[in-house]
């Protein structure tokens, strides 16, 4: 709806890079078709193209953004070695090529400050004597050290002639999309990018998106009002459940999790390993952070002596995401698995492997709505009806609970752009489903119940957890069900509170390490800044920022380091993008009641992220952390040095910049680097999960998957409404009229598609929105398939995810569900017509 | 033309056969009255044997009308507008129009044949003959005339209906059909009542010759008018002139209906030949009109 | 007073939400042709796959008031692509063929201008649905009546919008008095002229007497199955009526003819 309205009322350009021309290219200006799995080609081009551009050399906007706002001037450590120079690998790579070392990734630096405190009585004062020295710069970016000059030579070839061989994407339109951005960035015009998983699952997901905020911020688009890079998330609230960690690596509110593999074996170890890296950002407050999370754990029972408890807080041992945990139960380390909004039987990856392994569980509990594929793969998945397993042999235990919908529940959503919305309960759930609220608070009292007398120290963590959510009569009041537990009460908790008095803290700046405060997640802290009042539920839009619709995360700050909205002096970079700037005359009362001159001010009412009385030429404290530490221009208060990384010395496991690699199985060569795939690439070469050879002769054709409006992911939510279900009654494929000729597949009819994981068929749909690509003079055909279907349901089709592999990004172990290679041919799985 | 327009799904058994029967009852009558108007004592056995056929004939038409209904139990609704609970008729419909018209030409009908009945002497109960008496105060001519006037209008509109359609084929003919309607009512009309003449064996040369020879005049006009309303049609008769209806339209209606009869019809007269093809013509005559009804309806439904 | 709907197909996305929207406000069912029951599964299974681009359910019938259609304009080299969307419903016709033809008025007229079908009158005679030029009002098995668009009269007439409109999320739909709805109409119209689009077109301003329902088309209506110049089929009922009297009276007169008094010349009938 935004998008078009900023079209037809504001001549906004749309431009869409999709392989395929779907319904959202349709209502753009431009449909740039690129084949799957070559975006950093794509976007390595458009930076190159930029930054040798006569504009941007031109007009000082970019030169002033760049060089004071991002790590551009910085000088990075001179043995690093670019893949420029190692054809394909940066420097640091382990012997076996497994993994890289980012030694030499680092950054050149000024010797390390005379510390402020001698003995260190508290976390803060430990990292007060830890603290590295000021990075060294360029600020005119011509040292050939300097971030700017590497990222130069690193994107040299990546030219719109490389673009064409490579993305099989006409010149002509590259350079549109390119010339269009450029010309729509600058002082007073910002473009954004918005992207979601045709950019994630890939083996280089991270690294795309990173290209795409490199050229952001060389375009100076990030921090002011239309910039930024903008990811499109999917469930209702999957921010929200990231936010509090559902993410097996974090705490809430983005600490990490308590990690065997890293010297975290006491508390002090945990807050320094993590935290002095960081401690020059606005991260410097992490032992704040951290504290108050345990304390949210435990209350009284956390204390200073028991280290808050930390020492009884589970550790992981490993990587513990979606694919390796299906790896684990295979191998039959896992004997539990709780399944709460999930459908793996049909979106994991390798599905058949995911439905084997969940074979090998004693006990599964599913709660959902519908019997769905997972809670059914026992009776009727593939493997069983087509005998490969027999029901009989199959030992799990399922328990099959009905959950509440949405509406049968009260909480909040976080969407994508952080913003928290409050939603009441409209009516009870049916009989006895319940939500998961309900269920998780019921289990943990259960269990505190039945280890309420058990002396074992490792039960102490149960014994002790802090677990109190009954609601008040009056959250209850008209409903049946009068043991919901109370949805304020887990957000008070969230946002965090004084232990004493238990009143709401307004703002994550109160947070103590002295174990005073509790705080489920500080990011949201000040959503309710006082009794009674959430911030959440507000509804006041206004036909801009709307401060007062929801609260954004964090501080209600809706566009993130947006300090960048204005110039190194603190004026707006132009009328027209006005957001925060810096009144030298503003008069700022502290909450001592002390009144300050010169404050930033925002008419919007957007909340500022950045110190509110912190002058632009005010210059950071060498040996401070957190704030002290940062100076006035330095916009980007969650990275050590303050700047928008251009180059990545720290964070990422495959490399400081985002360099083409082909997709884990692909039909050509890597046409830049002789390093094929991304080296460190996570993969798992075990039975069950096959992988196809580059360019294998049995599998040339790119298979993408993806979504439709019609149905919602797995398709438990949509497939079993007759509505929906008759809008796309059956799986199908979208492939090119040419290819549809050359396999003799014929519209409408059945196809079969497959890898060496599996055999689907599905409904050919012939259309000229899909098109071979031309890759280095050799044609390449790419079908699509909406992956949304299972074998329950009134619309049914085979599992898309029986074809595809367990491969993943190594920083996120993300899949590699939007690009591997397959083979078609015509008729049924069967072989019949 | 409107290719998007959907077809009401009538099935040619209830609809194309009612159009048919109400033609020939139609038809008979209009003979049958004209003839007695004309007051020609010599052909009496024609008006006699067309008011027996109309009315019988015409009693089967609502009930292939109804049954043909979504819902048959609300039929009375045509005549009956429940919500103001008056009687009710919409002048922008045939449809509408029709009905009523049938229901007065179903009356005059009934009375012409009661009268017959009478008149034979066929008719004891003392009731009806008392009804009779009290309708017998308006002379005879004046409800023929009028049942005459509505027969052709039950014979026309049902043209006239599928006309004023959006259906590709029934508005390309437009307005051609109505017309053809009426003069097949009229052939099949004159065809019916010799058959039953003929099937009666009446012995009246005369009456079966004028009969033929009228006959003929109206499949002539009839022929006309198919070839007019083809033309008019142009592409979008391809449904009527093509395929399955193609077969029963040209083959059945105009070879068998229209152009052998007029060919036996012309060479039985010539001197010499002893074969009389009275019955064989009217028999066909009335088979291409039924095939006539069918086709059209039909094809006009195709998608 | 009149309300109907402008439906503005270039911004028009193929969400089908308004289709959705329909069935759920008005308690349609999934269409019954479009399932079918398989061998140990206790539920219907859709079975409606067309091949036919995204759209799967075809066309407007007595469980479907509304329908988008998905139109692929692809030259061999796609240098010409385009994917036309256009989201279809009665159209409340200010002179409406079916209502016309009604024999028992059962299709009525309310104040705020839409046509709608009085369920407790109609016959199920279906001779409004050939007289649609449109295709739109269609016959249910299931209640031996005709069903179509209301223009969502609970709604309207209780102050609400209609609940496609609402449903639309780009707007693409928008309710209202049809007067207001023309200005927008003019607005965006001009727009698109203004970007090149010289194929853009407004249909149902007057169209077969206009349409309270009606469209802004960037190619020609026949390419989105709406017909060129529709005629309200009772416009050309004089005409039918007409050559049929002439007939009527010609064969009357060739009856008189054949039976008059003097028998003898029978031949004059007719010229062999
Ligand atoms: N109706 C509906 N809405 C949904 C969902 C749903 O299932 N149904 N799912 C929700 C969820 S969980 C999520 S995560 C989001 C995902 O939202 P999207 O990211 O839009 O989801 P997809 O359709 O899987 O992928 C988008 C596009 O990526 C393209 N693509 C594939 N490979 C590449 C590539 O290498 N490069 C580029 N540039 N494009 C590529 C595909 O052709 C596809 O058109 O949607 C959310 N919204
Ligand atoms: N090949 C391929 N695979 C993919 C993707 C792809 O693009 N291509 N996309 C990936 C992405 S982005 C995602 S997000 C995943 C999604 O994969 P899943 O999350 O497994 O799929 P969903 O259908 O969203 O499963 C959610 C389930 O939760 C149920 N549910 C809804 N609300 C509640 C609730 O309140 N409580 C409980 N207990 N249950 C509830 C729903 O009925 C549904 O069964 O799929 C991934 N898989
Ligand atoms: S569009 Fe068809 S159904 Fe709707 S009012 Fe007009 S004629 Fe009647
Ligand atoms: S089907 Fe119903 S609404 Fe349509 S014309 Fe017949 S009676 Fe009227
Ligand atoms: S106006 Fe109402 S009834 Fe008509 S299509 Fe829209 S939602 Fe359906
Ligand atoms: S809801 Fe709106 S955008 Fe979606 S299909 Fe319908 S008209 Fe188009
Ligand atoms: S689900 Fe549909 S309506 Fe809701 S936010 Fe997503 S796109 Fe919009
Ligand atoms: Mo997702």
């Amino acid at each position: 709806r935004w998008p078009l309205k900023a079209k037809t009322e504001h001549g906004a350009i749309l431009m869409h890079v999709d392989p395929r021309f779907t319904r959202t290219s349709a209502l753009c200006d431009i449909h740039v078709p690129i084949r799957a799995g070559t975006d950093i080609t794509f976007l390595g081009a458009i930076i190159s193209h930029v930054i040798n551009s006569k504009r941007w050399n031109t007009d000082p906007f970019f030169r002033e953004y760049v060089a004071n706002y991002t790590n551009a001037a910085t000088l990075v450590n001179p043995d690093f070695k670019d893949t420029e120079d190692l054809n394909g690998l940066f420097s640091g790579m382990s012997e076996d090529g497994k993994a890289y070392s980012n030694a030499t990734w680092s950054y050149q630096r000024n010797p390390a400050p005379a510390p402020s405190v001698t003995e260190a009585k508290t976390f803060t004062d430990l990292l007060l004597q830890k603290i590295p020295g000021r990075p060294k710069t360029d600020r005119t970016l011509k040292d050939p050290h300097t971030v700017f000059q590497i990222v130069k030579r690193h994107y040299k070839r990546y030219t719109p002639e490389m673009v064409e061989k490579i993305c099989g994407c006409p010149k002509e339109k590259f350079l549109q999309v390119a010339d269009t951005l450029l010309n729509n960035s600058g002082r007073d015009k910002t473009s954004n990018i918005v992207y979601a998983v045709g950019w994630t699952q890939h083996t280089v997901g991270v690294q795309i998106i990173r290209t795409a905020g490199m050229l952001q911020a060389l375009l100076g688009n990030i921090g002011r009002p239309g910039g930024g890079v903008l990811a499109l998330r999917g469930h209702a609230t999957i921010q929200g459940s990231t936010d509090i960690a559902t993410l097996y690596h974090s705490l809430p509110g983005y600490l990490n999790m308590p990690d065997a593999r890293k010297n975290h074996d006491t508390f002090k170890d945990f807050i320094l390993t993590e935290s002095v890296p960081l401690s020059t950002s606005y991260w410097g407050n992490y032992p704040k952070f951290a504290v108050s999370y345990f304390k949210a754990q435990w209350g009284d029972a956390a204390t200073k002596e028991n280290n808050y408890g930390y020492d009884y807080h589970p550790k992981i041992t490993g990587d513990h995401s979606h694919l390796p945990m299906f790896v684990d139960m295979m191998d039959g380390k896992i004997k539990g698995f709780f399944v709460m909004g999930q459908n793996p039987a049909v979106g994991g990856q390798n599905a058949r492997f995911q439905r084997k392994a969940l074979a090998k569980l004693d006990w599964m509990v599913v709660r959902d709505y519908f019997e769905t594929e997972t809670s059914a793969f026992w009776r009727n998945s593939p493997e069983v009806t087509e005998g490969e397993v027999k029901s009989s042999d199959i030992k799990t235990e399922v328990f099959f609970l009905p959950a509440a919908m949405v509406s049968e529940m009260e909480g909040s959503f976080t969407n994508t752009q952080r913003l928290l919305q409050q939603h009441e309960k409209a009516a009870d759930p049916p009989a006895d489903a319940r939500s998961d609220v309900w269920f998780t608070y019921r289990l943990g009292k259960q269990l505190k119940k039945m280890y309420a007398d058990s002396t074992t120290d490792r039960d102490w963590a149960i014994k002790n957890l802090f677990w109190e959510y009954d609601p008040e009569p009056a959250e209850v009041a008209g409903f049946r069900i009068k043991d919901e537990p109370s949805a304020y009460k887990l957000l008070k908790e969230i946002n965090g509170y004084n232990w004493s008095d238990k009143k709401p803290l307004p703002s994550f700046a109160n947070l103590k390490e002295d174990g005073t405060t509790v705080c489920g997640a500080w990011i949201y802290t000040g959503v309710i800044p006082e009794e009674g009042v959430n911030k959440a539920r507000n509804r006041h839009g206004d036909d801009w920022i709307s401060p007062n619709w929801g609260f954004a995360w964090p501080a209600n700050r809706h566009i993130m380091y947006n300090r960048a909205s204005a110039d190194v002096q603190g004026r707006p970079w132009s009328e027209k993008k006005k957001l925060v700037y810096w009144d030298p005359k503003g008069e700022f009362k502290d909450p001592t009641g002390k009144i300050i001159i010169g404050k930033w001010v925002s008419p919007s009412g957007e909340g500022i992220d950045f110190q509110p009385t912190k002058a632009p030429n005010f210059r950071g404290k060498d040996n401070g952390i957190a704030f002290d530490w940062l100076s006035g221009n330095d916009p980007f208060i969650m990275r050590a040095d303050g700047k928008a990384w251009l180059f990545a010395p720290a964070g990422l496991v495959d490399g400081p910049l985002p360099a083409h690699y082909e997709p884990y199985e692909s039909p050509v060569q890597n046409l830049l680097y002789k390093q094929q795939a991304n080296p460190v690439a996570k993969t798992w070469k075990i039975p069950g999960n096959p992988y196809h050879d580059v360019a294998d002769p049995k599998y040339p054709i790119v298979v993408s998957t993806y979504r439709l409006t019609e149905h919602h992911l797995t398709g438990v939510m949509t497939r079993w409404l007759p509505w929906l279900a008759e809008l796309m009654p059956e799986l199908f494929c979208e492939i090119s009229p040419e290819l549809a000729a050359e396999k003799g597949i014929k519209n409408a009819e059945y196809m079969t598609i497959e890898t060496a994981r599996g055999r689907i068929q599905a409904r050919a749909l012939v259309t000229r929105r899909m098109r071979p690509f031309l890759i280095n003079g050799k044609t390449v055909h790419e079908i699509g398939l909406p992956w949304h279907w299972g074998w329950q349901a009134q619309a049914a089709g085979d599992v898309v995810n029986n074809l595809s592999a367990l491969v993943a990004d190594p920083n996120v172990t993300i899949h590699e569900g939007k690009v591997f290679t397959c083979n078609v041919q015509a008729g049924k799985r069967g072989g019949a017509a | 033309m409107s290719p998007e327009s959907q077809a009401p799904h009538w099935e040619w058994y209830y609809i194309a056969m009612y159009f048919y029967i109400g033609g020939i009852s139609a038809g008979a009558y209009f003979i049958g009255s004209l003839v007695e108007l004309l007051g020609k004592d010599r052909l009496r056995e024609v008006s006699r044997a067309a008011y027996y056929l109309a009315f019988p004939l015409i009693c089967i038409t609502p009930v292939l009308l109804i049954a043909d209904l979504g819902r048959p139990f609300r039929f009375w609704h045509l005549f009956y507008y429940t919500k103001d609970g008056v009687p009710y008729m919409n002048y922008t419909s045939p449809l509408s129009v029709g009905t009523w018209a049938l229901l007065i030409y179903s009356i005059m009908s009934f009375l012409s044949f009661m009268n017959m009945l009478v008149a034979d002497g066929k008719l004891t109960s003392p009731f009806i003959k008392k009804l009779h008496d009290i309708f017998s105060r308006i002379p005879h001519k004046v409800y023929t005339a009028v049942g005459s006037f509505f027969g052709f209008f039950v014979a026309g509109y049902t043209g006239v209906l599928l006309n004023t359609t959006s259906r590709p084929l029934w508005e390309a003919t437009d307005p051609v059909i109505g017309a053809l309607f009426i003069a097949s009512a009229a052939s099949t009309g004159a065809a019916a009542i010799a058959v039953v003449m003929a099937w009666q064996n009446i012995q009246a040369e005369e009456a079966f010759n004028r009969i033929e020879v009228f006959d003929r005049t109206a499949l002539i006009i009839e022929f006309v008018l198919i070839a007019l309303m083809v033309v008019v049609a142009g592409q979008y008769a391809r449904p009527l002139v093509t395929g399955f209806y193609g077969i029963l339209f040209l083959g059945g209606t105009v070879v068998l209906g229209i152009i052998i009869p007029l060919w036996l019809g012309w060479s039985g007269r010539r001197p010499g030949s002893a074969f009389n093809p009275v019955m064989l013509n009217a028999v066909l005559v009335l088979f291409g009109g039924a095939l006539l009804r069918i086709s059209l309806v039909q094809a006009g439904q195709m998608k | 007073m009149t309300k109907g709907m402008f439906v503005d197909t270039s911004i028009c996305t193929g969400c089908k939400a308004c289709q959705v929207a329909c069935k759920e406000w008005n308690g349609l069912p999934g269409e019954p042709s479009h399932f079918h029951t398989v061998p140990d599964r206790p539920y219907r299974v859709a079975k409606n796959f067309t091949g036919n681009s995204y759209d799967n359910t075809g066309n407007l019938s007595a469980t479907d008031w509304r329908h988008v259609r998905f139109i692929e304009q692809f030259n061999e080299n796609r240098t010409e692509a385009r994917w036309l969307f256009a989201s279809d419903s009665c159209k409340h016709c200010n002179d409406a063929g079916c209502l016309n033809a009604c024999p028992v008025k059962a299709i009525v007229r309310t104040d705020m201008g839409n046509v709608n079908v009085q369920q407790d009158v109609c016959i199920g005679c279906k001779y409004c649905i050939p007289s649609c030029p449109y295709g739109v009002i269609s016959f249910s098995e299931q209640t031996g009546t005709v069903h179509k668009c209301t223009l969502c009269n609970d709604r309207i007439h209780n102050g609400l919008g209609t609940a496609c409109a609402k449903a639309c999320p780009t707007g693409s739909i928008s309710f209202g008095e049809v007067a207001e709805l023309k200005k927008n109409a003019d607005a965006r119209l001009a727009q698109l002229k203004k970007l090149g689009l010289a194929n853009a077109n407004i249909y149902g301003y007057n169209e077969a007497g206009g349409l309270n329902v009606f469209y802004l088309f960037i190619d020609d209506p026949s390419v989105y199955g709406q017909p060129k110049n529709p005629v309200v089929p009772q416009r050309r009922l004089f005409r039918s009526a007409a050559l049929t009297v002439v007939t009527a009276i010609a064969v009357a007169a060739a009856a008189i003819i054949s039976f008059r008094e003097r028998g003898q010349q029978k031949n004059k009938g007719v010229k062999p």
